[in-house]
């Protein structure tokens, strides 16, 4: 197969990438070393490979690169300023929705996404917005509990860095 | 004595150790690591027959592709693996067992490459008879999964039957059972069953293999929950010296038994050791529908069980039948049937005891460790059945259980005397907190609501001699790092530890360091599994931190000529309040100290700790007593309401409460963590979950398409989790282990309120929605009873069970 380029920005970086033609978007990302995202499943069926591509959330396993040319993607790495967390990474640590962490970097960009929407999310945006991401360790109350507080933390109704402790 | 302060000892809610690289996403897993170019990629050529000689493997085709280096077959590496029973070979030799075992592996510069050239493999098969069905294969041997099982090496509490599908066969003869039964005002016979369901981790399995060609050394990076349980079974697999074998164990994305004890290592090191390969490392990535395919699941189970009750409502004898579909390898499998029958009595006190347990081989993939062990297939069905006995004899299910409970000094099944717990109190908390005896009205219109309750418990089917060590190392800053070869897969022991190293030094949590499993720097730890990590590797790590305080405490003292008492650490400080002294602790940790002679003494400091259980007795193979089979028992229960559409057969959960007795709690946060998340899982296997096969053995749901595991929509309204602390005696802090105890009890608490809320008992599980709805259907014709044996084309069970 012939090789190709495509130019695409990740994180604020402008890159281009040599790739094949059936080279998906998470293979592509992967090798560049953006290994946040995760095969899970590589069929669109778990959101561990989520990117926010062009300001929308996408499984970056169903998408070819080249569909990427010229894209802006994001993903968890990119959420960091400062060196600092971004709330919805701080959220999901204090309320402890984050195990094995496997499935976390694609419920962190989905959560980052649906909020710059829907600041406020009612419980049930949220489980529409999260059903594509599958969590086999949670439980998924933790981070229904992590989404609700990023978007305290983003509308500064709360704090982030603080565990929820149980009486 | 101790004389440490410390603001983030056990019992402490603190943020978990890694969680800030995870959300970060910059910790790598085994799928993230680099090797550079010289790294190869092995593919693997899966059995397309469930049973089937082979007849030939034609690769020339596939040695033709691109980037092919070297396509290998099973008789290249015949080696046989196994934890408890060696009958496990990486590929197939000569026969294939189960439609997706490996066949061949094609290795390759690229995944692409080696993918593509799988598909050019050409094997041929002579079909034999395949036997799916575990009760026909234990009853009939009329298909043989393994004809050579006499020939298999085995650990020796382990009994296989030869000439038969029996790779275990466990027994309990406890009392007189037949007299109990003759005896009974009341006799009852259920039939239960769970097909095998999946692990469903996110990560898939990953393993590289180097071996360097000189020296004969062997690196393995692998997703595995028990780096040195991997080193143990390939070292004897290949009879290779134990030394030259290192096992790197990168974080693991979730678990839950399926990455305990061996998994792909054995396949991937068949490419690195070849000959033309030595040298190369080579990467074996298992993609989604091929680990659903061809890897560990939970063990299909057929449950009969027989309950003999007294005029007063007491149990008095029970005579099990446990059949555990271990697929074609019971290796590990073979031990969870173990843990099973050594809880044959559940949380019951019953005097009369008559229990088979049995592992049988078929055509499926192998059944092996899953969060709870066999607990939750049994706890699935036996409490289900002392439901319908409650409600048969109009007791109500919360008195009729309280009033069986094995408490403190009675024995369990395998003769043991149970120790303190809180049961009879969790029980009480969890009939309070859902009203579980209250009926309610239904919040959605049209549905049927319903409550229900069931029981947990557990006991760690650890072999007698499981091991743990721990190294601790006190830094030149005053911080300290901990090897503990437990892996953190979630779970959050590594905060459990570091929580116990402040505790016992008086360093701040902060400055504590847990580190992912190596065999070449790590002591040895026997497994990640049994929810073993914070009592036995916690007793090791408890020790260690002790050792380490008490050789600082010591150099202190002759440094300031205080005895020893006068000396305390306080959150990192060093301080005798006697005569004013504070210093922090800095290098003379590591090149010692000065003593008022003049003289340095100490230098580096570290403690060392290890933990073997110390009065374990494996039972007698005929009886099943001893008088200590097993450590001790972590005991729960757990209560649900929910709803069902009586239209569509959908169950919601609207809330769940789930209680444990976990004797102390170390980590709050990871209690509640693992509370959550195993009511969920228990839920998902309850209401979704089942390896679905045709008629030929070829898996229906290979992927999370067709396997469906909950998502966020299927989790319920409200998990209210609480804990109980009745100490343990042999323990660190006297906590008991509670990761895989919250999957036992939600499926069969969840199918007694099913049963509330529409008198129906259905007998199969997963409570599927088209079960359920055809339950109901069955309902309205004066059913009580439903269910469906999965092998719908093998109808030997349903002969089967009339015999019995
Ligand atoms: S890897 Fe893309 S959805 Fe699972
Ligand atoms: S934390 Fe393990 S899959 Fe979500």
């Amino acid at each position: 197969m012939k090789d190709k380029y495509v130019t695409l920005t990740i994180n604020g970086r402008k890159t281009t990438l040599v790739v094949e033609d059936r080279t998906t978007l998470l293979t592509a990302l992967r090798e560049y070393g953006v290994t946040s995202l995760k095969r899970g499943c590589e069929e669109g069926e778990c959101g561990a490979c989520t990117v926010i591509m062009n300001g929308l959330p996408q499984k970056s396993c169903l998408i070819l690169v080249r569909e990427a040319e010229g894209a802006e993607i994001l993903t968890v790495e990119g959420l960091i300023k400062k060196g600092r967390l971004h709330p919805v990474q701080q959220a999901f640590i204090d309320e402890g929705a984050i195990q094995c962490g496997y499935c976390t970097p694609g419920m962190v960009m989905t959560t980052y996404a649906l909020l710059s929407k829907n600041p406020s999310p009612e419980e049930e945006e949220i489980r529409e917005a999260l059903s594509g991401n599958i969590c086999r360790c949670t439980g998924y109350l933790s981070i229904i509990r992590a989404v609700k507080k990023s978007a305290d933390i983003l509308s500064g109704k709360a704090k982030g860095g603080e565990l929820r402790e149980d009486d | 004595m101790k004389t440490i302060k410390t603001k983030t000892g056990i019992g402490k809610w603190l943020p978990r150790k890694y969680d800030l690289q995870k959300a970060e996403g910059t910790l790598q897993f085994a799928d993230d690591l680099r090797f550079g170019p010289e790294l190869l990629h092995a593919s693997v050529v899966r059995s397309s027959v469930a049973h089937g000689e082979i007849i030939d493997i034609d690769y020339s085709e596939a040695l033709k592709m691109p980037g092919v280096l070297k396509v290998i077959v099973g008789e290249d590496f015949p080696y046989h693996f196994g934890l408890y029973l060696k009958d496990r070979t990486p590929m197939a030799i000569g026969r294939t067992r189960y439609m997706g075992e490996p066949v061949a592996l094609v290795v390759a510069e690229t995944e692409e490459d080696a993918k593509e050239a799988v598909k050019k493999v050409k094997v041929t098969y002579k079909e034999l008879e395949p036997v799916f069905d575990p009760v026909k294969a234990a009853t009939t041997n009329s298909v043989l999964v393994h004809p050579d099982l006499h020939k298999y090496d085995h650990v020796d509490f382990i009994t296989p039957q030869p000439n038969t599908n029996i790779a275990n066969w466990f027994r309990i003869r406890k009392g007189d059972t037949e007299a109990a039964f003759k005896n009974a005002a009341h006799v009852f016979e259920e039939t239960i069953t769970c097909p095998q369901i999946a692990h469903g981790f996110i990560e898939t399995f990953c393993s590289i293999c180097k071996q360097d060609p000189g020296s004969g050394e062997i690196t393995i990076w692998t997703s595995a929950q028990s780096a040195f349980t991997v080193r143990d079974i390939i070292a004897k697999g290949i009879n290779y010296p134990l030394h030259k074998i290192r096992v790197i164990a990168p974080p693991v994305g979730g678990g839950f038994g399926g990455k305990a004890g061996m998994t792909v290592e054995a396949l991937c090191l068949a490419a690195a050791m070849d000959e033309d390969l030595k040298g190369r490392p080579v990467k074996l990535f298992i993609p989604r529908e091929e680990v659903l395919l061809s890897s560990w699941v939970r063990q299909g189970f057929v449950a009969r069980i027989e309950l003999a009750v007294d005029e007063d409502g007491l149990m008095q004898g029970i005579r099990n039948t446990f059949w555990f579909d271990t697929g074609i390898s019971a290796e590990y499998g073979a031990n969870p049937v173990r843990s099973a029958r050594y809880t044959s009595m559940g949380a019951y006190n019953i005097p009369n005891v008559w229990a088979d347990c049995y592992a049988v081989y078929t055509n499926k993939p192998f059944g092996g460790a899953y969060r709870g062990f066999g607990l939750p297939e049994l706890m699935s069905a036996l409490e289900v059945v002392v439901d319908i006995v409650a409600h048969k004899l109009k007791i109500d299910p919360v008195e009729f259980r309280k009033k069986n409970l094995l408490m403190k000094g009675q024995t369990t099944c395998t003769g043991m005397p149970m120790h303190d717990h809180a049961l009879d109190k969790i029980i009480d908390k969890v009939a309070k907190k859902i009203d579980v005896l209250k009926e309610e009205p239904p919040i959605r219109k049209g549905w049927k609501r319903g409550k229900g309750i069931a029981l947990a418990i557990k006991a760690p089917a650890i072999p007698a001699d499981a091991s743990s060590s721990a190294i601790v190392k006190l830094n030149g800053d005053g911080t300290v790092e901990v090897l503990a070869a437990t892996m953190d897969m979630g779970q959050g022991t590594y905060s459990a530890f570091a929580q116990i190293v402040s505790e016992e030094l008086g360093i701040p949590y902060d400055w504590i360091k847990v580190y992912y499993p190596d065999t070449q720097s790590h002591p040895y730890d026997w497994q990640t599994a049994a929810s073993r990590s914070c009592w036995s590797m916690g007793m090791a790590v408890k020790r260690a931190a002790s050792e380490l305080r008490e050789k600082l405490l010591a150099l202190f003292a002759e440094y300031w000529q205080t005895p020893v008492e006068n000396i305390s650490i306080e959150y990192g400080v060093v301080k005798c309040h006697k005569l004013g002294k504070s210093e922090r602790i800095d290098e003379r940790v590591q090149n010692g100290f000065k003593m008022p002679d003049g003289i340095l003494k100490g230098g580096p400091i570290i403690g060392t700790g290890s933990f073997t259980p110390p009065d374990l007795l494996y039972p007698d193979p005929d009886t099943g007593q001893s008088p200590k089979s097993v450590t001790h028992f972590t005991l729960g229960a757990v209560g649900v309401d929910m709803e069902v559409d009586p239209a569509t057969g959908r169950i919601i959960i609207n809330k769940v409460c789930a209680g444990y007795d976990v004797g102390k709690a170390i980590t709050p946060i990871n209690i509640k963590g693992q509370i959550e998340g195993g009511t969920v899982q228990g839920l998902s296997a309850c209401l979704m979950e089942g390896m679905t096969y045709d008629e030929h053995g070829k898996l229906l749901t290979p992927d999370f398409t067709d396997y469906k595991i909950a998502t966020i929509k299927d989790a319920p309204g409200e998990i209210d989790a609480f804990w109980e602390e009745t100490p343990e005696e042999i323990s660190p802090y006297g906590n008991r282990g509670v990761g895989e105890h919250s999957m036992i009890a939600p499926a069969p608490a969840t199918n007694n309120a099913l049963f509330r809320a529409t008198g129906m008992r259905i007998h199969s599980y997963p409570l599927s929605r088209e079960r359920v709805y055809k339950a109901l259907k069955a309902k309205e014709k004066g059913e009580t009873d439903f269910w469906e044996w999965p092998y719908a084309l093998d109808l030997a069970y349903e002969r089967a069970k009339k015999e019995w």
